[in-house]
């Protein structure tokens, strides 16, 4: 073959769309040219690095983060076309002008009113001036109100908390007031707007506060809430609008749990009127709770008793508060305080209950006393720590809660169950191409956690000699040994591979 | 009903027609459970898709989000003719064009790409190698994504789904809503101009000497 190869023939030939006797004399051309020669190796090393590419696994992301903008954007959207579209006033300054200006032309072509004798002429009549009315004193804007975020949980760096469709790096430091839209993530978050009135908007939940001054507080929810309320002054309102339901209260305890098959209000203490738009209502008391469907008219018999797990669920779920209510106190003088743990653990600030972190909590500035509880509830002192007062750029205090030591009791049987229960072809599969490269004697030690009825708590590698990617592989195997009931153990596994 | 395409999509691929269809139908009834489901199912082909397409991770976070916003608003007017995946497909290729598009018009900040990088991929320590030969096959992998940049969107979409990803002209022409004759055309443009630039300064070489000697 006396011709030069075009470049994409070398690329035909490496996918095998070149017959052999082609091929041969592509390749007898290229030992007698060295610029083909050259081509050929390029393209070689170019198609060659098409399988690496098509294998390539996708990058770790914030994937909470990036659920929760998924879930914002959604929703924002889909409570932009639940509401009514705006009625279109009326445009009144035209439509007296043109009344106006038809008047004047009555007046002046004298059309208007059949007339049988010309009218004699005489003076235009004058227009009565009526005198301006006074007007009416305009009564003072009720004063807005402003919450703060006290805690937010699930995720220690509060990083899946939307504010108006963004993270802000400072949201322990927003004024919320009325238009703020915040939606959540996995975590939930806790806002305080007075001394004794807070909420909790639990995860994958939007809430906007539509009004948000001292005579209505006027929240729209979709997800789920739990609201602590202040006796309301006379005169003041406060409203939680569920799709078709509208919950007021005058001081309480209670949660709207919003989702679109139905709308359910729980109150632990307090009095509640849940009204449809059929403007029936029913009043749900202390204990008790509504279960609603959307186009179902609500009647009194709805109303049940809650169980003593539902009204230790409210319990669990209190917002959370700090004791002295001053805005520009808090804002100058508290600062977030983040508390890392391995698992779920409950925790304990100066005492305070603040439920399962990891969490970062707003407090005063100052020496604070971190407690975790251990696995049978006994609270722990897990150190303290000094929290500055807030500075721009600085990043909040953290304590780290060391991990509990492993548990002893049910070993024995458990590693007897995982032993038992790996998937030893799936295992081989995970190292074969370590195998293949000549890798043996490797090792994976890892830390896990069964509960009484066998599932697993958490899962983790600890140590390894080997590639990240394999690790990951064999973790996954070993995560699906089924554990069935027995004691709870926490232990650590070393495993041969 | 077009069929899945040749590439595995991570956890979508356990997912059965019923399975499928039933998930579809909860996300339609805006179960906040199902919409988890999905995410939680789809976000890692999504995100490893995106990123094959483009080469690098810059905004890649906010291109998957944009991917599940439209896939969620969508989800109304899926019929079905294609699985989910392959539909989920579709909308990232068109998700990594617009991309690109703005890309060609605002260059990037940092370099061509970064998928080579050792962070990125921990699949490279799977099998040992030399230093030497990573360095050599990280230095394939940024030429042919440089090459890559050198096309117009179209045709670099177009030959990524055909020599890189191995689909057929029907699966590229639903992926980029094309029929497949256009398909087929442009990727006959694309193949030439690829290879011309892997080819580096020996193609001009060859291309005068071919003049003179005539096509091969």
């Amino acid at each position: 073959m006396s011709r030069h190869v075009k470049p994409h023939r070398w690329a035909d030939a490496y996918a095998g769309k070149i017959d052999d006797a082609q091929r041969a004399e592509m390749d007898r051309h290229a030992a007698s040219c060295t610029s083909c020669a050259r081509v050929r190796a390029r393209v070689g090393s170019a198609s060659d690095s098409y399988g690496t590419i098509r294998t390539q696994p996708a990058p770790e992301l914030p994937w909470d983060s990036v659920r929760a903008r998924v879930h914002w954007a959604v929703s924002k959207e889909k409570r932009a076309q639940s509401q009514p579209p705006r009625r279109r006033v009326p445009n009144l300054a035209w439509a007296a002008l043109t009344a106006t200006a038809a008047g004047a032309l009555a007046l002046v072509t004298g059309s208007g009113a059949p007339r049988a004798t010309p009218p004699p002429i005489a003076e235009a009549p004058r227009p009565v001036i009526a005198p301006p009315a006074r007007p009416e004193p305009l009564a003072p804007p009720p004063a807005a109100l402003a919450g703060l975020v006290v805690r937010t949980s699930g995720t220690t760096s509060g990083g899946d908390v939307m504010i108006d469709g963004v993270h802000p790096p400072d949201l322990f430091a927003r004024h919320l007031g009325a238009g703020t839209v915040i939606a959540t993530g996995d975590g939930s978050v806790d806002v305080q707007f007075g001394d004794a009135s807070a909420f909790a908007l639990g995860p994958r939940s939007t809430l906007e506060l539509r009004r948000f001054d001292a005579e209505l507080i006027e929240l729209v929810v979709n997800g789920s809430i739990d609201l602590e309320v202040a006796p309301r002054l006379p005169g003041q309102r406060f409203v939680v609008i569920a799709g078709e339901h509208t919950v007021e209260v005058r001081g309480t305890r209670f949660r709207v749990d919003r989702v679109p098959s139905a709308t359910t209000i729980e109150c632990r203490h307090g009095l509640v009127a849940v009204r449809d738009r059929s403007s029936s209502q029913i009043e749900v008391g202390t204990a008790r709770g509504v279960h609603l469907k959307p186009g179902v008219a609500i009647t009194a018999d709805l109303v049940v008793p809650l169980s003593v797990a539902e009204l230790a669920s409210l319990i669990e779920t209190d917002p959370v508060r700090v004791p002295i209510w001053n805005l520009d106190a808090l804002i100058t003088g508290s600062a977030p305080l983040e508390i890392a743990t391995v698992g779920r653990r409950d925790v304990r600030v100066d005492g305070i209950e603040l439920g399962s972190a990891p969490l970062r909590v707003r407090v005063m500035a100052g020496r604070h006393t971190v407690e975790a509880a251990d696995s049978k509830g006994r609270y722990r002192r897990a150190g303290w720590i000094d929290v500055g007062a807030p500075t721009e750029g600085v990043k909040p205090a953290r304590l780290e809660v060391p991990s509990e030591p492993p548990r002893t009791a049910g070993i024995a049987e458990r590693r007897r169950q995982l032993r038992a229960g790996i998937d030893q072809a799936s295992l081989k599969r995970c190292t074969r191409s370590i195998a293949k490269a000549g890798l043996t004697g490797t090792y994976v030690q890892v830390e896990l956690a069964v509960d009484a009825t066998g599932a697993v708590g958490f899962l983790n590698v600890i140590d390894t000699d080997l590639p990240s990617a394999t690790a990951s592989c064999v973790r996954e195997v070993l995560a699906d040994v089924a554990f069935g009931a027995g004691a709870p153990a926490t232990w650590r596994e070393k495993l041969d591979l | 009903m077009l069929g899945p395409v040749k590439r595995e999509t991570g956890s979508s691929a356990a997912l059965g027609p019923a399975d499928e269809a039933d998930l579809i139908a909860r996300c339609r009834a805006d179960d906040r459970g199902a919409h988890d489901e999905f995410y939680h199912r789809f976000r890692r082909s999504i995100a490893g898709n995106l990123y094959r397409v483009l080469g690098d991770r810059t905004d890649l976070d906010d291109l998957v989000q944009e991917v599940f916003v439209i896939a969620f608003r969508g989800l109304e007017r899926f019929r079905g003719d294609a699985r989910l995946s392959t539909w989920l497909y579709r909308i990232c290729v068109n998700v990594a064009l617009g991309r690109i598009r703005t890309r060609k018009r605002r260059p990037p900040a940092f370099g061509v790409n970064d998928l080579d990088s050792a962070a990125a991929d921990p699949s490279l320590v799977e099998r040992p190698e030399t230093p030497d030969r990573t360095l050599e096959r990280r230095q394939d992998q940024a030429r042919v994504y440089r090459a890559l940049e050198t096309l117009a969107p179209k045709k670099r979409i177009v030959l990524y789904l055909h020599e890189i990803e191995g689909l057929d002209l029907k699966e590229i022409a639903y992926l980029v809503d094309s029929n497949p004759v256009t398909v087929r055309t442009r990727l006959f443009y694309a193949r030439r101009e690829f290879y011309r630039v892997i080819a580096g300064e020996d193609a001009a070489v060859l291309d005068d000497k071919a003049d003179k000697d005539g096509e091969s």
